[in-house]
Parts: structure tokens; sequence; C-alpha cells
């Protein structure tokens, strides 16, 4: 087990490690170059930047209009965040392990405020999720990951708080460490490919919506049937009801 | 005086004085056996070893401060130099870690710090600043048994063949670093055959920079050449393309 | 997906992987990343990298003085990708020095410190001098279609015939001074290889191999993008490369001949076999182009062309370092990490030559990628049905995936510990056998110490001397092998041994019994050994134990016997008192019955095997 739990923090760690930092740097380089094309095709080369930037605060800011609107989901939200980011980066054990690998370290939060944290990350993570089955609206808008990732989310957070309280762990250490190593490995390498990546791609998704705003809604789908693609898919939900409505559809696109 | 250290193989003990002198003075840290080191005891930490000849002789490796040296004519940026005392001296300043010293050095003694992130040549410098001081060198002053002396190079050539005629059947009958390859700061005297240091049975007397040195000197010669050729050619086929199509190509 | 994209989806994924191993040689050293060292400084980025880039790009040079200077025209269509080819060669051939380079950053020092003497100062000014000539004479390619820089082309193309000669006159000089380079290591280069003729044979050799690399480049470039290749043009190339292959293969036995060390040919050994299969690699495209049927042919023009590539340029990694001859080294082959960054500078290259053949018009017809539609249709995900966008973006999509996957697999493979260690593999200790005379030998290689035990005892103070040597003792111990702490030759190890406090079941139940105080667990605030094994360290011990840490074994040993021994030879005059020869006498079969131990009384009963 030891030589699996040396895996899991050697190689696996920094597969998992260094591929969400360069998959993300490269989700933000495409995200900006694609927004760049775009702003060179549209006719209205003018932006609002200033209102662009106000917007982005808004909604990062949970004492904006998050907190007007739903005080309660966006309180559990802020907590959850915080947790998620403040304890593996600022754990004392982490950075042990930091500092021997690369020889220098950082200040860590007290052992006590990271089991608080922990706990408080597990369940605001277990409450997004009740309220995500519990809402009609959110329900309709959500995919199966975001059922699956507050399990993955938590997962770490659980088995690290195990490990942190031996005499909760004593009887299988090894075994819940290689899980809280595997885990946490698996979220990384997940991060960049899927809504995680909203960690960096948040700041940006206000400037693209205002470029997206200066293309006419569906246009996509007519440049698609202009070149002869009409009976291919899109991928804008409502273009693609549209697109039902006007023209029958094969029955296999249906299906999906 | 021209700086010179003169080693008699026969009176040398192996008892590592001058290898604990040499690291002490020049402040170099301990050392373990890496990847990188060579069989003779020398690294970037270590400028001066012991190592073990034939028939149990000890014979101490360091840098031979040729006076013709290959590793100063290689060194594109001057970082290597024959200082006014003797000594070949390095300057980490210039160097810029192309390594070319080490492919050169017909005696293989530059070691390079392959460990460090900013990595430098290092060799014996025949502590140069002490000699400047008028002092003798860390090793040849730590010796207990004066098998290693430092001297003006004349004078322990002569103190040399005082020794090989005095004893001339324990001795063999050379100097090693008198002549060959142009001939060396460090000289020495022996009871058993040196070639061994080298790999060489024996050194041709011309100093190895001869070599590219006079393929240096053709280099303004071969340029001027090509680009003259080159130009007359081009001359000399346009002239005739103009007189048959009465223009210029093109 | 085409050929095209499988090709680019390749060199994308070697130069990710290339940028992790890159990260790691600057972040760590040459050491830990290649298998370069004290006995052989040069390695496959010079061989390969360096002198085999310069060579490979002497085509830019040879199709510039056939077209400009002989004025050849029907070459025409293949000068211009020659000269993109020369100066993305000579490009790499920078970026590879910068890697190979022990301090990188100075490598402006050659424009400001000169040696006349060295060669490696002239190769360095013409390679510099050379790239900047070469982007001068490739500039026209894309400022031709810019109205904007329509005064610099035409002043380009006016500055292009002295250029050109000067291009000449700097090509010839380092491509034979590379050979220059090797004639001051007499005694290394072996006697095959090593010749004063050097500087000619490298110039020979550059230009046939200039000509096999455009022929080579025009034929991949025709199978990747389905152009047709300038068949005829190529034969006539072939034809005069095969001169000078034939024209270096005579001089190249001449000069064996004359050295008198023909007898090397015959010789048997890894030389030997180096030596033949490069001739044998030069000689077949040499007979090859020979054979009209061969050279006119699209498969054989290929072969012959890419056999010579390859000949010459395993020609540069032997002089440059396969074929020398340290004394006393062992065997140099690169490290994957080194191939890693060679193969990565080549792909870069590669992409960027890519890059502007399609942008720009380097060949007259601009080659395109075949599934690329001039009208850019939208692409789908053959599966997902997801819409890819234009087939520039489903491809930076895609490449750069790629790119990413491949350099975090890079940074996985790098290995911590053999690759970033000093160097030192562990070497775990063995105890020293016997009781009246110890054999002290901790890696077990026979070069031991024959340790008078009961000799040295009596001769410190007999039983109250036992605290000068053992000067600290495992539990309920009175006179602990060395080798219990001091656990591996030269590594310093960790004494205390968390794992054996940790308890039975697994760990962590008794942490509270050492680390009192509740966070942080480090070894810095916890329970001192002494606070529980009250005769650790015995009464008057000599050494002080500060840390949990220990040296390795070689240390231990040598400062605890070396210190006495140099004071007593200093005391009493006895200079050969502290030789190694003095404690390392012969090296010593394991089985000798003189080094098997003595059972006597000195019974040692360690804690780790004892059961409780």
């Amino acid at each position: 087990m030891d030589t699996w739990v040396e895996f899991g923090r050697g190689p696996l760690f920094r597969l998992a490690f260094s591929l969400m930092l360069l998959g993300l740097l490269r989700a933000v380089l495409l995200t900006l170059q694609n927004i760049a094309e775009a702003w060179f095709r549209c006719a209205d080369k003018s932006l609002n930047i200033k209102s662009i930037v106000a917007e982005t605060l808004a909604w990062l800011l949970p004492a904006g209009r998050l907190w007007r609107k739903r005080p309660v989901y966006s309180t559990i939200s802020f907590l959850f965040h915080i947790g998620l980011i403040v304890v593996p980066l600022f754990l004392l054990a982490h950075i042990q392990l930091w500092r021997a690998a690369v020889g220098f370290a950082w200040p860590a939060i007290p052992a006590k405020a990271a089991d608080w944290l922990t706990l408080l990350t597990i369940l605001t993570g277990l409450a997004l999720l009740i309220a995500r089955i519990a809402g009609r609206r959110m329900r309709a808008i959500s995919r199966t990951q975001d059922y699956l990732w507050p399990f993955l989310l938590v997962l770490p957070f659980l088995s690290g708080y195990l490990l942190s309280h031996a005499s909760l762990s004593a009887a299988g250490y090894h075994r819940l460490m290689f899980i809280h190593v595997c885990s946490a490995a698996l979220v990384m390498l997940l991060i960049p490919f899927t809504k995680i990546a909203h960690c960096v791609l948040l700041p940006f998704s206000q400037l693209a919506t205002a470029i997206a705003w200066k293309f006419v809604p569906g246009s996509g789908d007519r440049v698609a049937a202009t070149l002869g693609y009409a009976e291919r898919p899109c991928w804008i939900p409502n273009a693609r009801a549209e697109q039902a409505v006007q023209t029958p559809t094969p029955p296999e696109v249906v299906a999906k | 005086m021209k700086a010179a250290i003169l080693t008699d193989t026969t009176k040398c003990i192996g008892c590592n004085e001058c290898v604990i002198a040499c690291k002490k003075v020049n402040n170099l840290p301990p050392d373990a056996p890496r990847r990188w080191d060579r069989d003779d005891g020398l690294t970037a930490r270590n400028w001066t070893s012991i190592v073990q000849g034939p028939s149990d002789s000890f014979v101490r490796k360091q840098c031979r401060h040729c006076l013709d040296p290959a590793c100063v004519s290689a060194c594109p940026v001057g970082a290597l130099t024959k200082s006014p005392t003797g000594a070949v001296v390095y300057d980490s300043n210039k160097c810029m870690g192309c390594r070319y010293c080490m492919m050169a050095c017909p005696y293989g003694i530059p070691r390079y710090e392959w460990d460090q992130v900013v990595p430098h040549v290092r060799k014996c410098i025949l502590c140069n600043d002490r000699v400047a001081k008028g002092l003798q060198p860390a090793c040849t002053e730590a010796c207990p048994t004066q098998a290693t002396i430092f001297g003006d190079r004349d004078e322990l050539l002569s103190e040399a063949h005082r020794r090989i005629a005095a004893e001339p059947r324990l001795y063999h009958d050379k100097v090693w670093g008198e002549s060959e390859l142009g001939g060396a700061s460090v000289i020495y005297i022996s009871n058993v055959d040196l070639g061994f240091l080298t790999g060489a049975e024996s050194l041709p007397a011309t100093p190895v920079p001869t070599t590219t040195e006079h393929a240096m000197e053709a280099v303004p010669f071969a340029f001027t050449g090509a680009v003259a050729a080159m130009a007359g050619i081009n001359w000399i086929i346009t002239r005739r393309m103009k007189r048959q199509t009465g223009g210029p190509d093109e | 997906m085409n050929r095209l994209r499988r090709l680019k989806l390749v060199l994308w994924s070697i130069t990710g992987l290339a940028l992790a191993v890159a990260t790691a040689r600057f972040l760590f050293g040459l050491g830990p990343v290649t298998h370069l060292s004290d006995a052989f400084p040069w390695g496959l980025w010079i061989g390969f990298d360096v002198m085999g880039g310069v060579a490979l790009a002497a085509g830019g040079f040879i199709l510039t003085a056939t077209v400009y200077i002989f004025h050849l025209e029907r070459f025409h269509s293949i000068v211009r990708p020659a000269v993109a080819t020369a100066f993305l060669g000579y490009a790499a051939v920078a970026v590879g020095l910068l890697f190979d380079l022990g301090l990188p950053w100075n490598i402006w020092h050659m424009l400001v410190f000169w040696n006349p003497h060295s060669p490696l100062f002239e190769v360095g000014w013409c390679v510099m001098l050379y790239l900047t000539v070469l982007l001068l004479e490739f500039l026209p390619v894309p400022t031709e279609s810019l109205p904007k820089l329509r005064k610099l082309y035409c002043a380009l193309l006016k500055v292009r015939l002295p250029l050109v000669i000067l291009g000449i006159g700097l090509s010839t000089l380092h491509q034979s001074s590379l050979g220059s380079l090797f004639l001051i290591m007499p005694f290394r280069v072996h006697p095959l290889w090593y010749s004063p003729a050097l500087p000619l044979l490298f110039l020979t050799s550059a230009i046939a191999l200039g000509l096999m690399m455009v022929v080579f480049e025009s034929h991949c470039t025709s199978y990747f993008y389905g152009r047709e290749p300038e068949t005829d043009t190529l034969a006539s190339l072939g034809s005069v490369a095969r001169y000078f292959l034939a024209g270096y293969l005579v001089l190249r036995f001449a000069d064996l001949i004359i050295r008198g060390d023909a007898h090397y040919l015959a010789a048997p050994g890894w030389h030997t076999f180096l030596f033949w299969l490069e001739v044998t690699f030069i000689a077949v495209p040499a007979l090859l182009f020979s054979l009209p049927r061969v050279r006119t042919s699209h498969s054989g023009q290929f072969a012959a062309a890419f056999l010579g590539v390859a000949g010459i340029v395993f020609n540069r990694i032997d002089v440059g370092g396969l074929a020398h001859l340290p004394a006393g080294a062992p065997f140099y082959f690169p490290a994957w990490t080194e191939i890693a960054i060679t193969a990565g500078v080549v792909s870069t290259a590669t992409l960027v030559f890519l890059f502007l053949i399609e942008r720009f018009n380097v060949w007259e017809q601009r080659p395109v990628d075949p599934e690329a539609a001039p009208l850019e249709a939208p692409r789908f995900h053959p599966v997902g049905t997801t819409w890819l966008g234009t087939p520039a973006v489903a491809s930076r999509t895609i490449y750069s995936l790629a790119f990413v996957l491949a350099a975090a697999l890079g940074f996985a493979l790098l290995a911590p510990r053999p690759a970033f260690s000093r160097g030192i593999p562990p070497q775990p200790v063995h105890r020293a056998r016997g009781g009246d005379i110890l054999w002290i030998d901790g890696n077990l290689n026979g070069y031991g110490v024959a340790f008078p035990h009961a000799k040295i005892e009596a001769k410190l103070g007999g039983d109250s001397s036992c605290v000068k040597c053992h000067h600290m003792n495992l539990p309920r111990d009175r006179n602990s092998g060395c080798y219990e702490c001091h656990r591996d030759m030269y590594l310093p190890t960790d004494a205390f041994r968390h794992d054996w406090h940790a308890a039975a079941s697994g760990a962590n139940l008794s942490c509270n019994q050492c680390h009192t105080a509740a966070h942080p667990r480090t070894a810095s605030n916890v329970k001192t050994c002494g606070q529980c094994h009250k005769d650790l360290i015995p009464p008057g011990a000599t050494i002080q134990v500060k840390t949990y840490q220990t040296v390795g074994y070689v240390e231990a040993m040598h400062t605890l016997c070396i210190g006495c021994h140099v004071n007593l030879a200093r005391q009493n005059n006895k200079p050969g008192f502290a030789q190694c020869t003095t404690c390392h006498k012969e090296p010593r079969p394991l089985d000798d019955a003189a080094a098997q131990p003595k059972t006597t009384g000195v019974g040692i009963l360690l804690p780790a095997y004892a059961p409780k």
C-alpha cells in the first residue's frame, strides 16, 4: 500500500497538478483567442469595458447582486468556496510536502481552523447538492456532471478530515491516504476540462457575453444552413429548438 | 618567477594532507561519489587527488598548468587565462558554460559543477592568490614528506635532474612535464611510468593548441578566397549572359 | 484526420514533452537531466543539435550559390524552401545551444570577450552572422505580399547578391571550423575520425548533406501536403551530391592511409563498427544516386537522400562524442530527457516551417492542408456531434490539448529521486563481522578494514573506553553497531526511524505521546529521544548528537578513525600512520576465513530483531 501512496503523491500528483495548471492556462488562452477572433469579425467594435468589469465584480462578490436575490444560497456557496480554496493551499501538512519537494514554503493556517473549514466545506457542499436536487428550476438546467461534482469535491476533504483525526482512521490509514491522494488527483485532472474551469474563466464570462450580444441570435445556424450543414445539430439549445420547429429533425438527433 | 610544482612520487605516502589542505584553503565543500565523477578522484570540489599508480605508488593528480595550455586556447570567451605567475586561472564571470576546455584538456583535468543550476568549471588554480602574496600553495605547504614542492620552474627542473642523476636506479630517466606538449608548470619525477595519467604512451613535444591555431590562421584567407571566387564567378557568368541575351536575366 | 494533421499532432506532443524536460533542465541544472559527465562533457545536444543542425542547414548556402551565383535558373523553385530550412535550422541550433550551455544567459559574452585562437569563437561568430544573413535572405518571402513593407522588400532584393556571397563565405568558414573544433583533441577523438583534414572533410560532407536535405525535405512536404515533388530538379541535385559523397569517401580513406592509421579499419571493436556503419550509410546513397533509374524515381530519391542524411548526421554525432576515448570512463548514451529536448527543438522548428510554407509563398504553389476547405466550413465532433468551430479553431483546440497532455506526462515521468538526486544512489550498509577482529566493509565490496577491536579497546582503556566510539546506543543496548544508525554508505540517514515508533496497527494512534504540543506535528516541537530512553547516550560520550540525522557510514568511520590517527601520526612522527593503506589493506573476498566472525562474548542483541 505504501508504494501506491508513494505513486499517488509522486508521479500521479505531478501529472495531475501540471495538467491542471497547463490545462487552465490553455483554457484561458483559447478563450481569449476565440473572443478576440469573434470581436475582430463583428461589425460593431465598441466595448464598454467599465460596465464589463463592474458586472464581473458584481457577480463575483457575494455581497453584490446574488446576495440580494438569494441570500441563503449565496452565503452557502461563498462559504463552500472559501474552504475549497483555503484548506488545500494552506494546510500545514500540504505545505510541508511542498517544502520537502521544492524547498520553499508559505505560512499555514492553524490546524483547528483547517478542521472547521474542512467540515464547513463538506456540509456546505452537501447543502448545495440538496439545493440542486430540491429546486425545480435548478434541476432543469443541471447536467450529470453537476450532480457528480459535489461528491468528487467532498471526497478529498472527507478523507483528509479523517486522516488528520487519527482516532477515526487508524485502521485503514494507508488505504484512506491512497483514496485521499487519488481523489485529489482526479479532481485536479478534471478541473481544466469541466465546469470547474470557471475558477479561471469566470473573469472572462462577462466579456464573452458582451461580444456574443453583438451577434444576432441563431446566426450560427444560418451560417451553417448557408454552407449546407443545416441538418447538423448546433449546440445552442434555443436555436436547436427553433430549428426543430421549422424543419423536421432526423430521428437520431431527437433521441440524443 | 615562473611558479611551478615538482612532485616526486617516490616520496609520496598517500596521506591526503595536500587534498585536505586544498579543500580548506579554497573553501571546497565536502564531497561524495556522484554519477558524473571520473575514476581519478578529481571533482568540482576536489581539485587535487591521490591516485594509486602501478606497484603501489601514489601520484598526486592536479592541473598541470601547461606552458601553452589547450584550455586557454580553446575557451571562446577567454575565461581561462595564463596568469603572470604561471597559473592557469578561471574567470567565472566570463564563462558561458560551453565546456570546450574540458574537451580540449589533454590531461582531462577541468571538472564541472553538474549539480548546480549556475554551474562553473573548477580545477586547481595553483593557489594564485597565495602565490601572488608570496606564499606557497596550500598543498605543497601541507605535504609532510616534501614529496610535492613549490618553486621556480627552472630551479625545480634542475632539482629534478639532480635527483634523477643522484639515484638513477630509483627514478625513470624522465621529467614528466618538462617538454611534452610544450611543457607544464606541474612536473613529476617518478619510479613508475606516469603514462597512465593520460592514457597515451608518450606525448609529442608540440603543444596541442598549435593544431587549431594553424587552422585558425587559414580563416581570413579561406573567407577572402571564397568570397572572391563567388564574386568572380558571378561577374563572369553575368557578363556572358549579357552578351548572349543582350540583357540581364530575370 | 489526414496525415498532415497527424504529423502536427505528434509534433505538438513532442514539443509539450520537451517543455516539461526544459523546465527541469533550467530548474535543476544539467547533471540531473542529462547523462553528461566529467568524462563526456559534450553529448547529443552538441553532436546532433549543433553539429548535425548546422550541417543539415547547409542546403541554404549551396542553393543560393547555385541560383544567384551560377545562375542555374531551373533550381529557382527550390531555393526558397532551402533558405527557409537553413534559417530555421540555424535558429534551432541557437536554441539547442541554449539548453547545452551551462550559463546560457552569458551567450552574448562571445560578442564582448574575444579569443580569436578558439575555433569555437569563430564558429559562434559565423553562426550569429550567418543567422542574420539568412534572416535577411528569407525576409523577402514574408514581406513580398505586404504593400506596407514594399520599400524594405525592394531594398532586400537589392542587397541579395552581396548577402549571398557573404553567406557563402561564412558557411565555408564555420562548416569547416566545426571540424577544426576537434583538432585540439588528438588524444580524445578515435584515430578513425581524428585527422588534420577534419575541416575539409566536414566541408565536403556538409555540401553533400545540404543537397540531400533539400531532396529529403521536398519529398516529405510532398508526402504530407499531396503536392508534386520537383523530381527532375531533385534528380540533378542528387547527381551532384553523389560526386561530393564519393569525393568525401575517397578523402576519408586516403587520409586514413596517409596518416598510417588504416590498420584500425580491421581492428575489431565498437569504434570500428561505428565507422563502418557510418561509411555504409554514406556509400549506399552515392551508389544509388549513380543509377539513373533510381535517381529519377520518386522513392529512390527519397531513400537515397534519407540514408545519406542519416549517415552524415551520424558522422557528426560520432565526432561530437560517440567516438571519443576518454581514459577510464564509462560509455555515454544520451538520457531520454536529452533525446526529448533534441526532438522538441526539431519538432518546434518543423512546426514553424509548416506554418511558414502554409502562410507564405515559400513554394511557387503554396501547399495547403487538403482538409482545410477554403470557405472554412465548421467542423463537428465525430461522436459527440459538438460544434468544434472552423478548422482553425478545431485544430488549435486539439493541438493545444496534445501539447498540454504531453507536458503533464513529462512532468509525471521526471522522477525526482533518480533524476534530481545529487547522483548518489542509496547504498545500504551491512554490519561488521567478527568479534576480536572486526571486518568492517559496509558495502561488501571487499575493500574493508580489519579492525582489531579488542586491541584498540585495551589500548584506549578497557571497559571504560566504549564511549569514545560508541557515542550513542540503541535503547537497552551497550554497544550498538555503527551501521545501526549510519545506514547508508554516503547519504545521511534518519537515525530516529519514525516507522518503528508508530503504533503497530498502522500509524497515528499514539502520535500525541511524543508530539505533545497539539500542532504542528513536526520534528522541531517533539519530545527528544533522551526523554524516554535514558540510556541512549552513555555518560562521557565524546560525540554529541544534535539532530535526528546521521552522516553517511563512510564519513562517520573516517572522521572517527582518521581524527585520532592523524593526531597520533603527528605526535609520534610516524606519517605512515595516517595513510589509507594503513587500514585499507588488500581487498579480501567475503568468504575469507580470517574475516569470518569469531564468536566471542560480545553478543550484539538488537531490539529490532528481538521479540518483545
